[in-house]
């Protein structure tokens, strides 16, 4: 009865299984197939694009990099999966960031806890008030809501490097997707950033640092990150982050997203452009030192988060804003022009490139 | 792909509006124009330094990089015979004016001095009508070659031959058939992006026969910032990072005839704001909405820069720090009869050779150099059919958005292709088979 | 009149539409059609749910590129979007994909 209705309304048969009945078009290919052959296929291309790329070695300790999001907990689902299926030989762990968030990273921090029992995966969280001393909430309280996010990603990104430091793993991988990398792509066309438009396809950064960060989602599109998210019912979280209740409306998110409904195969392609773009050599590039005071790399004598944190200590937030570029850049733009419409998505959504 | 002006559909703001009135600066301390300290300042072109210039030295300035772009990149010597593509819109309308500003100085120059050594170059314009694959309502055609030749004509004195070209003329005149060739070419091709262009390429074409055909040696496309930006944007989306940096230089010697862009440092409003100050007649022809990436960027880039004022040049800025290639630089002239100065002043500005990524190999149909993974080696192709090794040399961009994939098609594809296409098909095949034995 | 069970999945989509993520929605055909399509449910929602910020759920008279839509858990872009078929007690669930994760 059931399976005659479907019929009745025309939707067709997998086109990979020819058995079951699809449920989804493949934005890359634009087949249209049923859930068990998406799962199939959505799991063997992460694989392959781990094989192809290297990302890893027998042995490796790896820290996912978990928001509680759908990205990072699609992420450490289909990893932790693919580790037991092809042997790879890795000891997984979960790394999450506690800015002090209430009503917000609280409650993405419960789910993270959920997904270290529900995959059986060690959770290691890191804070800001335990490495700063200052948790966002009352950094908020000082500052307001104008600059924010320029604090939350400046640390988060330290606090991660910090996190997997203790964790002594030799590599990061977080949940960056297609759609994340091929807007980071025209943003920094947008913004004139030739060093970090050389550097943002690189499916593994950072290998300068002491951590290599890896993005095995580069060439997945977040459509089938939701898909999967949704078939499977994995547990994620999905608010939105109460200091930046607008940052999603980013114009070349949506830029993305319109584009995605003409063509989706336009996501891949500007990933592809920004892998072929010809930068000479001689582009600078910022050298790379340690900071004086805590001993992150850093290109000046104290690395931003110390400035920043330094701003704070003394009463004068102020320091250190606006005179980089950067994400810092993004929220200016968000927070002067618009009242709130910025050119950037994730201001402060995911770590930083 | 560099297009003529603002009369193509495709990458063009579809609310522009040609006219921005000048406005009176509200602030009293800032009307006087900053540079000759004069004149009651205007307002309304856009950019930092809108509202600082009072109308002659806005004129002034905008002449000035346009003139800067020519000289630099030695655009146009006295031995040039110039063709200006002009389709009515306020970018190639400006070109037009300035080429011919510059070319009147020129003549003055000319006549004055005792020994007439430096000639003056000579100017030509050409609009291609593309009627036979647009839907222009009727009237709309004859009412815009009216304006153009009276345009034309109005000019002083030297006078300017003017080509009005319809689009199917990329056919050799002694095939009949040309016109229903080419719309069926068109309408073969099934992705409006895609189609939008194929007519791009098209449109090249016909301009590149009309300047091959009466002996002009550079051809002068009146692309500005906004028009670049939307192009930086829309090749990336399209996955043409390799060959970007090709189209958006000052010079693209990649043709028979190199093409230069001189209005390559000036802002749509500018221009706009030009046409307006000094009444220069435009017009665009109405074509049917296009739902394509090409629209979808330019609205973009138009919505960013209504964010950000300088949002068009630094995304131009940041292309332009991608390296160039080698024939984008007018080629060395080794002719004795060209003066020294100028051979020197070009040697001087061009590319280092180093600085610049050479390419032997272009894709077939849009001409865009090939980047490596995409050159096929054709060595064992030798029993297929022409088509196949015509697909096979395309760019890969092409192969998704304008050729049709089943092998078949293709074949009827490729036979109503302009021949001037398939000939340069052949050219590269033998080049190929030259360098293999 | 068809009932259909409406579900706002994550991205604050629910935030627009009185902070219920469950909608139960009787929708009548429009026009006098037999047939009730994606297209009516969805300006009914417009019309009737959203409280505020349409644009975060609307473009045009479809949703906003980046809210995927399933029908009965199929992807809608299968059954034709906006003039997918609803019958009675059908179950559509919209996804926002347009916040960080």
């Amino acid at each position: 009865m059931e399976e005659e209705k479907k019929r009745q309304r025309g939707v067709r048969l997998c086109c990979l299984c020819n058995e079951q009945r699809a449920s989804l078009k493949r934005p890359k290919t634009l087949e249209h197939i049923c859930r068990d052959c998406f799962y199939r296929v959505f799991e063997d291309e992460i694989h392959d694009v781990i094989l192809s790329n290297n990302l890893f070695s027998p042995g490796d300790r790896v820290a996912i990099g978990a928001s509680g999001g759908k990205d990072s907990t699609v992420l450490a689902y289909v990893l932790s999966k693919l580790n037991k299926t092809h042997n790879y030989g890795l000891d997984l762990f979960l790394l999450s960031v506690d800015e002090g968030i209430t009503g917000y990273r609280d409650d993405s921090l419960l789910t993270v806890h959920r997904n270290q029992i529900q995959y059986g995966l060690p959770l290691k969280v890191i804070s800001y008030e335990e490495l700063y001393g200052w948790t966002m909430d009352n950094i908020v309280k000082m500052i307001g809501l104008k600059n924010n996010c320029t604090f939350c990603g400046v640390f988060r990104r330290q606090a991660l490097d910090r996190g997997a430091a203790l964790l002594k793993v030799d590599k990061v991988v977080t949940g960056h997707n297609a759609d994340d990398i091929a807007e980071t792509v025209l943003l920094n066309i947008l913004r004139g950033d030739i060093a970090r438009l050389s550097r943002c396809t690189s499916i593994i950064t950072g290998e300068d640092s002491p951590i290599p960060r890896c993005k095995p989602f580069k060439y997945t599109y977040e459509k089938e990150i939701v898909m999967y998210a949704y078939f499977k019912k994995l547990d994620y979280f999905s608010t939105e982050c109460i200091y930046s209740p607008n940052a999603y409306r980013g114009f070349a998110r949506e830029f993305i997203k319109d584009l995605e409904r003409i063509r989706p195969r336009a996501i891949l392609d500007i990933i592809q452009s920004g892998e072929n773009f010809r930068i000479s050599a001689t582009t600078k590039m910022p050298e790379q030192g340690t900071c004086e005071r805590c001993g992150y790399i850093s290109s000046q004598k104290w690395c931003k988060a110390c400035v920043l944190l330094d701003g704070l200590n003394r009463g004068l937030p102020k320091l250190g804003i606006g005179r980089s570029r950067g994400s810092i850049d993004g929220c200016k733009d968000r927070n002067e022009k618009n009242g709130g419409k910025s050119i950037e998505s994730k201001q402060c959504g995911t770590l930083d490139f | 792909m560099a297009c003529n002006g603002d009369g193509c559909q495709s990458t063009c703001y579809k609310d522009e509006q040609p006219c921005s009135k000048p406005t009176e600066s509200p602030n009293p301390s800032n009307n006087i124009c900053i540079k000759c300290k004069l004149n009651d300042a205007v307002s309304g072109y856009g950019g930092v330094d809108d509202g600082r210039f009072c109308a002659d030295c806005f004129r002034s300035n905008l002449f000035g990089k346009f003139r800067l772009a020519v000289t630099s990149n030695a655009m146009i010597t006295p031995t040039d015979k110039v063709l200006v593509a002009f389709s009515g819109g306020p970018s190639s309308r400006v070109a037009l004016q300035f080429v011919h500003d510059m070319q009147e100085r020129a003549q003055k120059n000319f006549d004055a001095s005792r020994d007439r050594s430096l000639p003056v170059f000579g100017v030509g314009v050409v609009f291609i009508d593309e009627s036979a694959i647009l839907s222009i309502p009727s009237g709309e055609m004859e009412e815009a070659v009216e304006v153009i030749s009276s345009v034309v004509s109005s000019l002083a004195p030297p006078t300017k031959e003017l080509h009005i070209v319809p689009i199917e003329n990329v056919y050799s005149s002694d095939s009949s058939d040309g016109k229903e060739k080419l719309i069926k070419l068109v309408g073969s091709v099934s992705d409006p992006t895609g189609r939008e262009d194929m007519l791009l390429y098209l449109r090249m074409l016909a301009l590149q026969k009309v300047a091959s055909e009466f002996g002009y040696n550079r051809l002068v496309l009146g692309s500005c910032v906004s028009r670049i930006a939307s192009h930086v944007i829309s090749a990336t989306v399209k996955g043409q990072g390799y060959s970007l940096p090709a189209d958006i230089q000052y010079v693209d010697a990649r043709w028979e005839i190199p093409i230069v862009l001189p209005l390559r440092d000036c802002f749509a409003q500018e221009i706009n704001m030009f046409c307006h100050l000094d009444g220069l007649k435009t017009f665009r022809l109405s074509t049917g909405p296009c739902s394509t990436i090409n629209s979808l960027v330019s609205s973009f880039v138009a919505l960013l820069q209504e964010e950000n004022p300088s949002r068009e040049s630094t995304i131009v800025r940041t292309a332009g720090k991608l390296i160039p290639f080698q024939f984008n630089r007018i080629p060395e002239i080794v002719d004795g009869k060209v003066p020294l100065a100028t051979r020197r002043r070009q040697k001087r500005y061009n590319l280092k050779p180093n600085d610049s990524v050479s390419s032997e190999s272009f894709c077939l149909l849009c001409n865009s150099p090939l980047d490596k993974s995409e050159i096929v080696d054709a060595s064992n192709a030798d029993n297929s059919r022409s088509s196949d090794i015509f697909y096979s040399a395309c760019c890969s961009s092409c192969h998704f958005q304008i050729l049709p994939s089943d092998s078949i098609s293709m074949e009827q594809f490729y036979m109503d292709l302009p021949q001037s296409v398939l000939s340069r098909a052949k050219q590269a095949n033998n080049g190929n088979l030259s360098l293999l034995r | 009149m068809a009932e259909i069970f409406m579900f706002l999945y994550s991205g604050g989509l629910e935030l627009l539409c009185d902070s219920k993520k469950i909608h139960n929605v009787n929708v009548e055909q429009q026009n006098g059609e037999d047939k009730l399509i994606m297209k009516d449910l969805l300006s009914w929602v417009r019309t009737n749910l959203i409280k505020e910020r349409p644009e975060m759920f609307m473009k045009g008279d479809t949703v906003r590129p980046g809210v995927l839509v399933l029908v009965n858990d199929c992807d809608w872009e299968l059954s034709g979007q906006l003039s997918t078929t609803l019958e009675d007690k059908d179950v559509v669930v919209f996804i926002s994909t347009l916040h960080g994760g």
